[in-house]
Order: structure tokens, then C-alpha cells, then sequence
């Protein structure tokens, strides 16, 4: 062992136990059972519990913050710009671009696969030219801090086992999300806050919206420490975080510590090395106690800041204020965080849903972008924006120019990544004239997550874990990563 | 002198190269056997568990070995003991060498005793070489095979020959693992599964051996193994006991005595039932010096209904069993009448053979009973989908596979997943045997789409004999009146006044409202309807007048009435109302629905009630409040609220803003025929009736209202006359109103009797079942044409009896056949586990080459044999457990023991591990008396913060919001928890519960701040804290001393000492002072909660003795079984 570590690590345990009335005989076991549970990163300044011992080959991004579009947003009307679609207005979809592919039964018996251009104006931004629909001014502004991967695609068909698809990597529920599999291969960065955050937006377009699942960021057949933590803009913001009535901070510290002196008499008797772990946890509840207020009052934030995320972000629960939290979360080293927004699912009026949807994500997500470039930090925090699958050309219920509505299309849609080492202003992979096949550089959802462990340092393929027999992994047994978009 | 060494090596050798070297030496100036570890030259925190298992085993009257290196790391360096049962999950490779005696040793490394193929060569054959040169056909390389003896010594297409059996030199196999060329090497370098030394030298020795295959053990039918002779005073009790005495002998470990009384009655209480033991059961079995003190005990608690109810909650994980059907919506389902008649197998003891086959094909017994069709419901537990736009092909073939998948875990320890898409890459599966598995389950007459519906067919009515005695009781009556009413219906004599059918009507006044709401409609309100009795109350006409008393703003009202008011030109709405005079209301307000409620009058204070737009349709002003104490008819002109003649009104609705009023009958003045009007013209009604095209009318009747009169043949016409004596004719209501009324009470009562009886959902085949096919790489869309599948077992198993027929009860009765060689291994082990904590095979759900070998194999085989022959005997198995010698030990933990065996799989000590989510729950219920002991029943929503289903709820589903329960639904015992399984109850999931989408057979135990932050500030736990205060108030002893005591005992089971006495104390005077000083934060503490605090007791006391409650509710020993 590094002797200064080790160093580090007995004075923790000195100091720890310094707070102890209780003076307990520590046994051999003792020790050997206390150099692990109460270490965390800021006694060591390493990640603490993670399964890869060090990174399979060095990170490029050293958090991740995904804003996830749940419903799958139009690719047709936001980024995949089809300027020939104009004049293929209420004309049938050529069969010789459909193929024969399954549809969802929502359209398989509609007689006509009429097209529907999108309405919206689309322009080039940036030095890199990408396209943009004027939906997203904020975003467009930004161009040149992203990479648009327009070749996305994905085999479900329904939102349900899509999302669950793209989350854990198997349409069927029972598997480890994808930041569990992070937690459970790096550890924590932290001793205050939890290492897998995840926050659930409001939104302003179709009320009736789609269902996120628990297992969107749960821990499938990891340990359940692995699951996401949910930090909520009702009540208490960690659930159970708060005292309850009538009992203060001092209060809850007496009686800790009168548990920690009961708990660690009990240990010098028992031996059970659990014993120390749940003193320790019992300490890092404390300390969240404290940690999280702080994570979300943002009375401090200076108003160039505010503005940059819009009127929105000072509304507890929208898009907005959760990127705001997002930040101030990376600052404080949680790994990754997530951020799902519904609304997005949209059959019908498509144009009137599909900008309220973007007014509440636009400036929020491009804000995000701008605030960790000040800050030195969109280098190693990797940004990812995108939805489920995509949206068909053809138009689902009644057309007109003005108004339409878009089917489930799995075969190709847009997604974003900026930051965390991927490729600033670029445009990867390419969709036909009625962005309904992948014509170039297709990027599996497989293919993505792989990229997404890359960055982080993980070969996806080597982090595993055994269960009913076989090695799983959050790529089963697919995924490329995509070096073209790599720095 | 070496025995063993054994070494837990770093996590997966294919994932980090580490640089820790373990270098075996024979020292033989000093006869001496000498073990070098290099180590990396800089370890991290992160490497550090890379040591923990290396632990080392020599004779006793020599001196230890010299462990250069490893003694200087060895006390200090462990896992966290958290990670350690994770960690052993992904170590994948816990490699036993067996180093002989070695007196004779010259210069060979070691010698170990004769290889044993499926100890020692299985699993680095199924780890190193199987993905290409295994059971899986498409991925073979080179055409060898080296599952199979008879491919591994066959010449391959090369010429050469794998194994040589005896010549290692002679077998290729040798020459490619220990080959330095990297373009023959096996396994390729590339692959990064490296053979270790050891590895290499097993796989020598076994060829030289003769390289000899065995199935692989949990393929082999058990056999009652001989117990061993081995003794120990005051610790062996049972056969089991000489099993892992053997094991500890061998091991040089020694168990631990027995443990306390207070430890094992609670220990065995915990593990029984679910609940810990009250002071009184401590003490008597302190007191009860009798040798059957301790049998007693457990024969108590396997007859309580607490074990029933202990036990199922296991299976259900296993079972995979929810209240909601788990995808996209995530609708509420009904199915917990199957976790009611888990509850009760497990308490009558039902044989674990007859648990199998009623759970898996009760449907198909002969003459099935009730009971063995709700049983069925295990595999309808599945999670289902109605998402718009899903194929139903695919969900029929997911629904079909997680059924195996399911079956296959629960009964045979291995899911079969593999071979949905490939043969099996480790175990004999192939596809084949997966698809035709998969075919018991193929031919439902379950749809695709669940509907969204509380009871997706196919589904059964269950209703308790009660219920059924009071169904057939109301179908007496209705019966007789109606025979009654044909009776008299017969005696009338009628002429029909004016059959002259084109005669206006006159203008009247149709009663609408009248002691209920019409026919069909739903009363709602911001409190229900309230109706008074003319006995009491002003009552303007008919039996009641409905009623309301409001604070502000109130109303009642319905909707959805059928048929529906229609509105002729110029009719007047009305309705009677009576204010009362000791309490008037400001303003009253009627409220007219035609699709929306815009339709507003009011009388009274313009604009208290502040709906609609003053002076328009939406509120229109009708003049002052009617005068107090006495009925007022109140009129509506239809215009001044926006109605017109055409206008159907299906909702009407009383509003008030403050005082009591009261409203009675209501409707229109009209000359519009209207359905359900009397009359006394039979031609008349008739001709009314077909304008209105019979709405309104029973299906029947409206049929031959269609029919023209003169088309209409004598019974036609006579069944309509009939209809309209009975229901219409003014003449003849007084003889039929009456009897109407009661028969449409019956019917009612009846009808809501029916909606109350309970519907679970049950297993039905198809009469011609769906033909199945093996599905190429698992694709629903792509049947292989070539090779359909019939119903059947794998090929690799004992077979079914010729003459079975091809259906699941012939499946349930195969795996609980005597020949079966996993379930009831499968079973015994998941016993073990749930006692010890880890199953004799560690890896519950996996017991094929890559699952974990068993710690004791023979006592394996011995439970399982035993659980067969006894008759499949469930209680007598767990009574056999807890009555050990080897449960009976102490759990202290030894710090020499803990290094040596820290998961304590050998068991030189007894289990101590924390509660599982439920139980911890449910112990903070049952020690602060608010825990509601009564089995079964629906399920319930207890406390849970607000916002979590409505967070990630689709906005249409029926369990996007929660609404928690109250009252002795809060108190229920975690098992009958709501379980909406996108959103699980936070405490349990918090706490390791699984989310119940898929099968689980082993619950991981972690230990985090979320725990610490539920169980010091949930509601619930927070409420049980301040009961628990109450009991030490009322219960204990008088002295702080006497309460102190008597709250840790009943929290622990044992007796504190001075020192804790001391902690409590001094925090009991903190928080006295505290409480005394902040009398306000005192009230708040205690109003946590819904259930009634006793007035009595003193608010500071309470709210001290509170924390301390909290405190010792938060106790590690609280939570855990020592």
C-alpha cells in the first residue's frame, strides 16, 4: 500500500473515532475491516468503490450530464433539415424508401403514408454550418460546441421497451441503467452527495405524456446502491432527507452521535465489519442533510448566470432549473446526471406541441453548454441530448401544411453531444431525402452508450458482471464505439 | 505441513492485470513450503481487496508457512465488508487448489490428489475455452468440442487430437496452453482469458489422469449421501451438523457455541415469522429449563399464521408477483387473491410437489378446484403491455419467454435465457430445448394487449361463501317479485283511453331528481350526497330531500345520467329548495351540464360563488335568495342559461356557498316527451317512444318500439303492452311503482354485491394451441419454418414418461419427479439462504457450469433428498434447518475466523445479517404496537412521499397519482404494500426490494445513507418512534431506568448493560431539557403521523422519550438478526 495513503486513512479513522465518548478496544479485525468504509474521495482524492480498480485507459470526460427527451422528439422538424420534402407535400411515401419495414399499429392500417415537410425554418449556424430549425435559437447559438449524430438508430418500436432500451440496453426491464453501471464500475467522486443523479422535468407540451419507469436509472441485478438517487423539486428534495418536525440539526446530531457510541460497542463485541459500515453511512446521511440544501439554494448565483438559463430557471422543477442543478451538481463532483423531460410524444399538432416542448428545453440546454465553457469544465463533462427513436416523414391523423402529427420511426434520429472529448462543431452521419434510412455512418444506440463508457474511460466490453450464469454488460453483446466524433 | 491453500483471486483476471504474482516454493532445507507474493509496486485503495481471500491452511503441528510479503498486509488489508458480497460476485473465480502432503515432494511444484473433474476442471473449461469450443454450434471453432469427452479425444479436422487420455504429452490441448507462440497459444492472447500456472498444471494432471468427464453435478440425480461420523459436544443436533462439522475439521476451524437464549429465540423468531420476539416470549423460554424448550418454540411459531405469511413474501420476489402490470401505462392489476393463496399454502403446509403443480398447471388437474385455479396466477405475475402501436406478436412470444425464464429459475436454479437467441455457450442447452420449453407457454388464451385492465382475461370470480350465500339470496328474491309482478300484471284489465296516438301532449312538469339521482348517473360532490328522511327534515315530496351544510363553496352534483333531458322550445327547468333559517347560505347556485357546465343560475349574492361570467349564460343572476324556513320552487327559463330546445342535459348540480339547504325534486317543465315519463295512452307512449327511437328503453323493448305497430305480431305487441303496464301506465304505478322500486333495489344491491367479489387472474391453453417454432436469433418475426417445437423438457434432462401428454401438468409433474436432479436441490438451497443468508451454491439462481460449485455438496444432496423422501415436507424442512446446531451458533465474529472465512460459508459461526426491507419495516410496526396482524386481502398504500408516482406515471394511467390509505391500511405488514412496480414503495426499495418486473431469487444487502436517512425521518418510522414512547411511557417500569431497559429489550431482545444504560440516560436528560424549553417543537414531534396521540401523557415527556425510541429504532442490532 502507498504509505501516505495509508497514512491519510489512519488518520480518518483517528479523527473518527476522536468523537467517540465511548472508549471501545478496536480488535485486529477491527482495523482490518475499517481501512474501506469510511474512506471516501475527499480523504483520499481518488474515487472510492467502484469495480475497476483504475480506468481501462485514461477518461476524456469526467462526468456526464444527459438530457434525455422522453417521447422521442421530431428529428424532421429540430435538426434533420429535408428542404426536397416541400414539394412531396400530402404525396404517398414511396414504398421503395419504406421497404417493407414494420410500422407501429398505430399507422400500419392507415391507407396513405402521406409526406408532411416540416413547416419550420431551418438555417445554417456557426462555422460549422450545422442546421438547426428555428425552434432552438439558444441551442443554434451554440453550434459549434456540438456534435449532431443524425444516424442514430435503434430496433424498438414503442416507447416503453425503447427507452428502456436505450437506458439499460435491453428492451426488457431487469437490467442495470446505464449510470449504475458507472456508479457500480468507478465509484464516487463524493462523500457529501450521491454519485448517479437523476431529475424529472416538467414540460409544456402534450399533457398526456409517456411514463418513465424506476428502472430508467435503477440498478436491474446490481446491488440496489448502484440506483440512480432521485432529487425532487417536491418536498424534501432527497427523499426522507429533512428532520422531521420538532427535531433539529442538533437534536439529530446528539442522537447520532449516542447511536455511533451504541453501534460501535456492539462492534467491538460482534465483529461484524457491517457494524462499521452503517456508522459510517449514518455519518454521510448527515452530511447530505447539510450537502443538498446547499446543492439546490441558489440564492447565490449571480444574475448573468440566471439569465443565461432563462425567466424559467428560478421555477422549481422546470427544464431550466434542473440544468442549473445539473451544474452546480458536476461542480460538486456528482458523475453523472440525468435530466428527463416529457412531452414529447407527439402524434397530433405536432407544431403547436413541439415549441412548447422547445421553449422549455432550448435555453436551458444550450445555457448549460455555456456556463460549463466558462467555467473550464465542458472539457472533461460530457453533454448528451436526444430522445427514444425517431419520428416518420409520413404524416399520422389529418395534414396540412400548418398542422400534422409524426409516428414512431426507430430508424433514424438525431442526437447531441458536446464536451467530455467528443468533436465540437460537427455533423456525423446522414439520413436519405425523407430521413427515413440511414444513408451514412449509422450509430446504433449500442453503438452510443459504447462511446459514452469510451469517454469515460471504460471498455465497455470488459466491464461485466456475472448473473444467472453469463457476463452481462450495458452493451450486451454489441456496441462500436464511434471514433469519428472523438477527439 | 500444507493442507490447502486457497485464494480468492482479483476480481476477473480478464478486466485488470494487476501484477500480484503468487509464487509457490518448496523451502526444502527447511522442509518448509514457502509462498512469495509479488505485489505491484504501488497499491491503491482501489487493489487493495486483492489479498483479502488469500488465506492459508497448514497442520497444526507445524509452524505456519512463511508468507513473504503477504503477513505484513495481511491484518490490515480486507474488502469493506459491504462490498464483500458484492465483490464475491464478480470474483468470479474462486479457485480451491488442494496441495497434498508433500514429504516425498521432489522438486514437482505440488501434487495435488486426484483431479476430480467437476471440481477442479469444469470451471476453467467452462471460463477459458467453452465460447469457442463449447455447446453453443455457431460459434464453434475448429470443430472442437470440450463439453463432451467424446469430441475432446476425437482427431479434429487438423489431424490432431485434443486430449490424449494419460498422454499429456501427446494431447494438442497441452502444447497450445503452455505454448509461448502467440499465433497457436489457446486461449489467444487476445481474448484476455488467460490460463493461471495452477490452471495449467490441473488441466496436465487431469489428462494424465485419464481426463476423465463427469456430468456436471447438479445434472446427476441427487442420492442420499452417508452422513458423517464426526463429534462435538453441545453442537451437533442433526445430520446437518455433521456435515459442516466434517467441512470445519477439515478446515481446522472450529464452531462457535451455542448462542444465547435471548439470540436464538429471537433469531429463530425473525427467520419464522418475520417479526422479533415480545419480553414475555423471552421470558418464558428463559424460564423453561426443559430439553424441548427451544423445539417448542419453533413448533409455535411454524403454526402462526405470521410464517405463512413470512415465507410467501420469498416466493413472491420469486414469483415476480405486483398490483400493477409493470410496462408503459402501468395500470393497477388485480392478482392478490394468488398472494392470498401463497399466504395459505404456506400455513396449511401444503407439500412443496402439490405447491408446484397447482402453481404451474392447476388449471389442468381433473376437476380443478377454486383454490388450484387461483394458483395459476404465478405465472400470470408477468409483466404485460397495452402501449398504442405495439405488435401483439412479439409480446406474445416476451410473455412466453419470461415464463421459462421464470419456471426454469424459480424450479431449476438456471433461466435458459441464453438459448433464446443461441445454444447455450456454458451449459447443454440448446435452442431447441429452450423453444420447445417455451411451447407449454405458447398456447394462452391471454391476449397480447393486457388492456390496461384490472382484469385481463382470462380471469375468475372468487367470491367468499358469504358473498355467494347473499348472490343467491338476492336471485331468490328477484325472482319472486318478479314472478309477483306477472301475477299481477295479469289481473290488470286496460283499455287504452285514447288510442288516438296523434293527440298533443300538455304541457307538465317531468320530475327529473327525486329521492336519487336518475337512472345510471354518478353523485359526486366535494363531500358525497347526503339525503335527510321526511321523518326529521324538511322533505318536499317523495321519501327524502338531499342536503348540505358548507364552510364556503360547496356542492353536489352528478353526471353521466342516461337517458338524457332533452329540451324543448320555451320549457322552464325548476327545483324546490328550503333554506334554513338558523343558518342561510349567501348565494345558491344551479348548474346545468349538456357536454359542459357553463349553464349557470344563481339566487342570492351575485358573485360569492364566482364561477362563469356575471350577467351571461355562464352566471346568471335569477333575483334574491328564496325566503328562509319554507319550500320555493325555483325556475330557470332555458335561454337565460344557455340552453335551446335539441339541448340534452346528462348532469345537474346543487351548489351553495355557505348554510345548510336543502334541494328536493327537480326537472323540467316541458311539453318534449321525455324517456321515462308515465302515461296513459299505451298508443300514445308508443308513438313517443319511436320518436325517441326507444332511448332509454331495455335493449329488448327499444328492438320492437322500432318495429312499425301494424308489422309488430301478437306477442310482440303483447310483451309491449306488458312492458308499458308495468313500467308507464299512470293507471296501474301504484301497484307497480312500488315492487318497481324494490326489484330495482335487489338488483342494485345485487349488482354491487357482484362488483365487491374479488376476480384473480388464471392460466387457460387454447383449444388448438399455436404451432411453435425455434425463433432465429430470438427474433418474434422470424419462426425457422424448418424446425417446429413440440411442448417438451430438455433433451439433456430425464425425459417425461412416454405416455404424458404435452401440457404443463405433465412439466409441473416432471420437476417434482424423484428422478429431477435440480428442484429440489433448487428448493433446499433457497432454505438455506434464507437462514444463513447464502444458499449452500451461492449463486441461487445459477446452478449450470458458471453458476458457483456448493460449499457442502453432500449436505446438499442430503436436504435434498430428505425434502423428496419426507413428502416434500416444507415446515419440517425449515424445522430441520433451525433446529441445527450449526443455526444455533453464536454469530460473534472471531477476528481469525473473519479472515479466514469472512462470508462465513463454511459456518464456524452462526448468520448475523440486517433485516430485509419488509421485516425492518414491519419490526418498527410491531415493537410500537400500530402493526395490524390479519392475513390476506387487498393490497394497501401506506405513507409515501407525495409526487413519486406522479413523476414518472403516464398522465392517463390509473396509478399516475397516489392516493395513500388511512386508518389500519397504514399499519398493514409491508408484504401487502401496494406494489406499482415503475415506481415501487420507496422504504422497500431503499432497502434491497426488488422492483418485481423480473423473477428474483436473491435479494443483494447493501448498507447506504438512504437507509439511515428512512429510518431516522420517514413518517412512518417517525410515528412508530412516538408510539413506541408511548408503550415505554405506559408499559415499562416506573424509574427512566425500568423504561431504558424495557425499550432496548424490546427493540433486541436482550438486556442492555451499565455502559448503554449510561448513553441512553444522558441523552434521555438532553432531550428532557430541550423539549422542556421548546414545548412547541415537543407538539410538532408528536403530531407526526395519523394515528391518535393519548392525551394523557406529557407532551415534553413524550416527545424525549421520542427521540430515544427513534434512537433505538435506528440501533444496528434493531435491524439486523444476530
Amino acid at each position: 500500500m502507498d504509505p501516505i495513503l495509508e497514512h491519510k486513512q489512519l488518520m480518518t479513522r483517528r479523527h473518527f473515532f476522536s468523537k467517540s465518548a465511548m472508549n471501545v478496544s478496536v480488535g485486529s479485525a477491527a482495523l482490518a475491516s475499517m481501512t474501506g468504509p469510511q474512506l471516501t474521495a475527499a480523504d483520499t482524492g481518488q474515487p472510492t468503490g467502484g469495480i475497476l480498480h483504475a480506468p481501462h485507459f485514461p477518461a476524456k470526460a469526467k462526468r456526464v450530464i444527459y438530457l434525455f427527451m422522453s417521447g422521442a422528439p421530431s428529428q424532421l422538424d429540430l435538426f434533420d433539415h429535408k428542404p426536397k420534402m416541400d414539394e412531396w407535400y400530402d404525396k404517398d411515401l414511396p414504398d421503395s424508401v419504406r421497404q417493407g419495414q414494420r410500422l407501429t399499429t398505430m399507422t400500419s392500417k392507415q391507407k396513405r403514408f402521406p409526406i408532411a415537410p416540416s413547416k419550420f425554418k431551418f438555417q445554417q449556424h456557426g462555422n460549422s454550418g450545422a442546421w438547426v430549425s428555428e425552434l432552438l435559437p439558444h441551442t443554434a447559438s451554440v453550434a459549434d460546441d456540438i456534435c449532431f449524430i443524425k444516424s442514430m438508430h435503434t430496433e424498438a418500436i414503442n416507447h416503453d421497451p425503447a427507452i428502456t432500451y436505450i437506458q439499460t440496453g435491453s428492451q426488457l426491464p431487469g437490467r442495470p441503467s446505464l449510470g449504475s453501471w458507472l456508479s457500480y464500475g468507478l465509484g464516487t467522486m463524493n462523500r457529501d452527495l450521491p454519485d448517479f443523479v437523476v431529475l424529472t422535468a416538467t414540460w409544456t407540451g402534450r399533457k398526456s405524456a409517456q411514463a418513465l419507469y424506476n428502472r430508467l436509472w435503477g440498478a436491474g441485478f446490481l446491488p440496489s446502491k448502484y440506483q440512480g438517487v432521485a432529487l425532487r423539486s417536491q418536498g424534501d428534495p432527497v427523499l426522507y432527507l429533512s428532520n422531521p418536525p420538532g427535531v433539529d440539526p442538533t437534536a439529530r446530531r446528539q442522537m447520532l452521535d449516542g447511536l455511533s457510541q451504541l453501534n460501535q460497542k456492539l462492534y467491538a463485541e460482534v465483529g461484524d465489519p457491517e457494524i462499521n459500515t452503517r456508522i459510517a453511512q449514518y455519518e454521510m446521511a448527515y452530511r447530505m442533510q447539510t450537502s443538498v440544501p446547499d446543492l439546490t439554494d441558489i440564492s447565490n448565483e449571480p444574475k448573468h448566470v440566471l439569465d443565461m438559463y432563462g425567466p424559467e430557471v428560478t421555477k422549481p422543477g422546470t427544464f431550466a432549473a434542473s440544468c442549473l442543478l445539473a451544474r452546480r451538481m458536476v461542480e460538486r463532483d456528482v458523475r453523472f446526471v440525468q435530466i428527463f423531460i416529457r412531452g414529447w410524444d407527439q402524434h397530433g399538432s405536432l407544431p403547436n406541441d413541439i415549441s412548447n416542448q422547445c421553449r422549455d428545453v432550448d435555453q436551458g440546454g444550450a445555457a448549460l453548454i455555456k456556463d460549463l465553457k466558462e467555467r473550464g469544465m465542458l472539457d472533461d463533462t460530457l453533454i448528451l441530448w436526444g430522445g427514444e427513436f425517431g419520428r416518420t416523414i409520413y404524416c399520422q391523423g389529418g395534414l396540412s401544411r400548418e398542422n400534422y402529427g409524426r409516428d414512431h420511426h426507430p430508424r433514424c434520429f438525431t442526437m447531441w453531444a458536446a464536451g467530455g472529448g467528443i468533436k465540437p462543431g460537427m455533423t456525423y452521419g446522414q439520413t436519405d431525402d425523407f430521413s427515413y434510412n440511414i444513408t451514412e455512418n449509422p450509430v446504433h444506440i449500442h453503438d452510443l452508450n459504447a462511446t459514452i463508457l469510451h469517454q469515460l474511460g471504460i471498455d465497455h466490453e470488459r466491464l461485466t458482471y456475472r448473473y444467472q450464469g453469463r457476463d452481462f454488460r450495458l452493451t450486451d453483446v454489441h456496441g462500436n464505439i464511434v471514433n469519428d466524433i472523438l477527439l | 505441513m500444507i493442507e490447502r491453500i486457497t485464494f480468492l483471486q482479483t476480481p476477473s483476471r480478464r478486466q485488470t492485470s494487476p501484477g500480484l504474482k503468487l509464487i509457490f516454493r518448496l523451502d526444502s532445507k527447511n522442509s518448509r513450503f514457502v509462498i512469495s507474493i509479488s505485489l505491484p509496486n504501488r497499491m491503491s485503495s482501489s487493489n487493495q481487496g486483492l489479498l483479502i481471500g488469500v488465506f492459508v491452511c497448514y497442520n497444526e503441528e507445524e509452524s505456519p508457512p512463511r508468507l513473504t510479503h503477504l503477513l505484513d498486509h495481511m491484518p490490515f488489508i480486507s474488502f469493506r465488508d459491504q462490498d464483500c458480497s458484492t465483490m464475491n460476485r464478480f470474483v468470479a473465480h474462486f479457485a480451491i487448489f488442494s496441495f497434498l502432503a508433500f514429504g516425498s515432494l521432489c522438486g514437482s511444484p505440488a501434487i495435488a490428489k486426484e483431479i476430480d473433474f467437476n471440481r477442479d476442471v469444469r470451471r476453467i473449461l467452462s471460463d477459458k475455452c467453452f465460447t469457442c469450443h463449447g455447446p453453443d454450434g455457431e460459434q464453434r471453432q475448429a470443430g472442437l468440442r470440450l463439453d463432451q469427452q467424446i469430441s475432446a479425444f476425437a482427431k479434429l479436422e487438423s489431424g490432431e487430437t485434443a486430449i490424449v487420455p494419460g498422454q499429456p504429452g501427446e494431447s494438442e490441448l497441452v502444447h497450445r496452453i503452455t505454448t509461448d507462440d502467440e499465433f497457436t497459444q489457446m486461449p489467444p492472447p487476445e481474448s484476455e482469458k488467460q490460463l493461471t500456472a495452477a490452471e495449467i498444471a490441473i488441466l496436465k494432471q487431469w489428462i494424465s489422469e485419464g481426463g476423465k468427464y463427469q456430468k456436471h453435478w447438479s445434472f446427476i440425480t441427487p442420492t442420499r449421501p452417508k452422513v458423517p461420523t464426526s463429534d462435538r459436544a453441545g453442537f451437533v443436533r442433526n445430520p446437518i451438523d455433521h456435515f459442516i462439522l466434517k467441512k470445519l475439521q477439515e478446515t481446522k476451524l472450529s464452531p462457535n457455541p451455542q448462542a444465547s437464549k435471548e439470540t436464538l429465540i429471537r433469531r429463530v423468531k425473525l427467520d419464522l415469522t418475520g417479526l422479533p420476539p415480545t419480553i414475555q416470549e423471552i421470558d418464558a423460554f428463559l424460564q423453561d429449563d426443559s430439553p424441548k424448550a427451544y423445539e417448542k418454540v419453533v413448533d409455535r411459531l411454524l403454526s402462526s399464521p405470521r410464517f405463512g405469511e413470512h415465507m410467501a413474501r420469498y416466493w413472491l420476489d420469486a414469483a415476480r408477483y405486483g398490483d400493477t402490470h409493470g410496462l408503459h401505462l402501468d395500470n393497477e392489476r388485480a392478482i392478490w387473491l394468488y398472494r392470498e393463496w401463497v399466504i395459505d399454502a404456506f400455513n396449511n403446509n401444503k407439500p412443496f410437489d402439490e405447491f408446484t403443480i397447482e402453481q404451474l398447471a392447476g388449471d389442468l388437474l381433473p376437476n380443478p378446484t377454486v383454490d388450484q385455479k387461483i394458483a395459476t396466477g404465478f405465472n400470470r405475475c408477468n409483466v404485460t403491455t397495452s402501449e398504442g402501436g405495439s405488435i401483439a406478436q412479439e409480446y406474445l412470444v416476451r410473455y412466453a419467454v419470461d415464463r421459462v425464464e421464470t419456471t426454469s429459475t424459480v424450479f431449476m436454479g438456471m433461466t435458459m435465457g441464453c438459448a433464446v437467441c443461441h445454444d447455450h455457450k456454458y451449459d447443454p442447452f440448446t435452442m431447441t430445448d429452450f423453444y420447445s420449453m417455451f411451447a407449454y407457454y405458447y398456447s394462452l388464451t391471454e391476449k397480447a394487449m393486457d388492456g390496461n385492465a384490472l382484469l385481463p382475461p382470462p380471469t375468475m370470480k372468487v367470491p367468499t361463501p358469504e358473498q355467494q350465500q347473499q348472490m343467491e339470496q338476492y336471485s331468490t328474491q328477484i325472482a319472486a317479485l318478479q314472478k309477483d309482478i306477472k301475477e299481477k300484471l295479469l289481473a290488470v284489465e286496460y283499455t287504452d283511453p285514447t288510442p288516438d296516438a296523434s293527440q298533443e301532449l300538455s304541457r307538465e312538469d317531468f320530475v327529473w331528481i327525486e329521492d336519487e339521482v336518475p337512472n345510471g348517473a354518478n353523485p359526486q360532490g366535494n363531500t358525497p350526497w347526503e339525503f335527510v328522511s321526511v321523518e326529521k327534515k324538511p322533505v318536499f315530496s317523495g321519501k327524502t330531500a338531499s342536503t348540505r351544510t358548507a364552510e364556503g363553496l360547496s356542492q353536489h352534483f352528478f353526471t353521466d345520467a342516461k337517458p338524457l333531458l332533452t329540451i324543448g322550445a320555451e320549457d322552464m327547468l325548476f327545483a324546490y329548495v328550503y333554506l334554513d333559517p338558523e343558518n342561510p347560505p349567501k348565494e345558491i347556485m344551479l348548474q346545468f351540464n349538456d357536454g359542459s357546465w357553463n349553464h349557470r343560475a344563481v339566487w342570492g349574492d351575485k358573485n360569492a360563488i364566482d364561477w362563469g361570467e356575471l350577467g351571461t349564460a355562464s352566471r346568471q343572476y335569477l333575483g334574491e335568495l328564496p325566503a328562509l324556513g319554507k319550500w320555493t320552487r325555483l325556475d330557470v327559463p332555458i335561454a337565460k342559461v344557455g340552453l335551446k330546445a335539441g339541448s340534452k342535459l346528462n348532469g345537474w348540480a346543487f351548489t351553495q356557498f355557505g348554510g345548510t339547504v336543502y334541494w328536493d325534486k327537480a326537472g323540467l317543465n316541458t311539453i318534449t316527451p321525455q324517456a321515462g315519463m308515465q302515461f296513459e295512452s299505451l298508443a300514445r307512449w308508443d308513438a313517443v317512444q319511436r320518436g325517441l327511437k326507444g332511448e332509454g328503453l331495455p335493449g329488448n323493448i327499444a328492438n320492437l318500439i322500432k318495429i312499425e305497430p301494424d308489422k309488430r305480431n301478437a306477442a310482440q305487441q303483447n310483451q309491449l303492452k306488458d312492458y308499458f303496464l308495468e313500467k308507464v301506465y299512470k293507471g296501474s304505478q301504484e301497484i307497480f311503482g312500488p315492487l318497481n322500486t324494490q326489484l330495482a333495489a335487489l338488483e342494485k344491491s345485487k349488482n354491487e354485491l357482484d362488483q365487491q367479489i374479488p376476480s384473480t387472474l388464471i392460466m387457460q391453453d387454447l383449444k388448438e394451441k399455436r404451432q411453435a417454432y425455434v425463433l432465429m436469433r430470438g427474433e418474434y418475426d422470424k419462426p425457422d419454418e424448418n424446425r417446429p417445437v413440440e411442448p417438451n423438457v430438455p433433451a439433456f434432462m430425464p425425459p417425461l414418461p412416454e405416455d404424458a401428454p404435452k401440457n404443463r401438468l405433465s412439466l409441473a409433474r416432471w420437476l417434482v419427479s424423484a428422478e429431477h436432479p435440480l428442484t429440489s436441490r433448487v428448493t433446499v438451497n433457497r432454505y438455506w439462504q434464507k437462514f444463513f443468508g447464502t444458499g449452500l451454491v451461492k449463486t441461487a439462481e445459477d446452478f449450470g457450469s458458471q453458476g458457483e460449485s456448493p460449499s457442502h455438496p453432500e449436505l446438499l444432496d442430503w436436504l435434498a433428498v430428505e425434502f423428496r423422501e419426507s413428502g416434500w415436507d416444507i415446515k419440517a424442512m425449515q424445522k430441520l434447518i433451525v433446529m441445527s446446531g450449526a443455526y444455533r451458533q453464536s454469530s460473534v465474529v472471531d477476528p481469525q475466523k473473519y479472515t479466514t472465512d469472512p462470508e462465513n460459508r463454511l459456518l464456524a459461526r452462526g448468520p448475523r445479517f440486517r433485516l430485509d426491507a419488509e421485516m425492518v419495516r414491519d419490526n418498527a410496526l410491531y415493537l410500537s404496537d400500530l402493526l395490524i396482524e390479519r392475513v390476506g386481502g387487498k393490497s394497501v398504500k401506506p405513507y409515501q412521499p407525495k409526487g413519486l408516482w406522479n413523476a414518472v406515471g403516464y398522465t392517463n394511467s390509473n396509478t399516475a397519482n397516489f392516493t395513500q390509505d388511512h386508518g389500519e391500511a397504514l399499519y398493514r405488514r409491508s408484504m401487502y404494500t401496494f406494489w406499482k412496480r415503475t415506481s415501487p414503495p420507496p422504504t422497500m426499495s431503499i432497502f434491497d426490494a426488488p422492483s418485481r418486473e423480473a423473477c428474483t431469487v436473491r435479494r443483494e444487502r447493501t448498507n447506504t445513507p438512504m437507509q439511515a436517512l428512512a429510518l431516522m425521518n420517514d413518517i412512518q418510522f417517525v410515528e412508530a418512534a412516538r408510539r413506541y414512547a408511548r408503550r415505554i411511557m405506559t408499559e415499562a417500569g416506573e424509574t427512566d431506568r425500568e423504561k431504558i431497559v424495557w425499550a432496548f429489550r424490546t427493540a433486541t431482545s436482550r438486556m442492555p448493560d451499565e455502559k448503554e444504560i449510561q448513553v441512553i440516560q444522558k441523552l434521555l436528560t438532553t432531550y428532557r431539557e430541550k423539549y422542556v424549553q421548546n414545548p412547541d417543537q415537543a407538539q410538532a414531534l408528536l403530531s407526526v403521523g395519523e394515528s391518535p396521540r393519548e392525551e394523557s401523557l406529557d407532551v415534553q415527556q413524550q416527545a424525549a422519550w421520542t427521540m430515544i425510541a427513534n434512537l433505538i429504532l435506528n440501533l444496528d442490532e434493531t435491524i439486523s438478526k444476530g
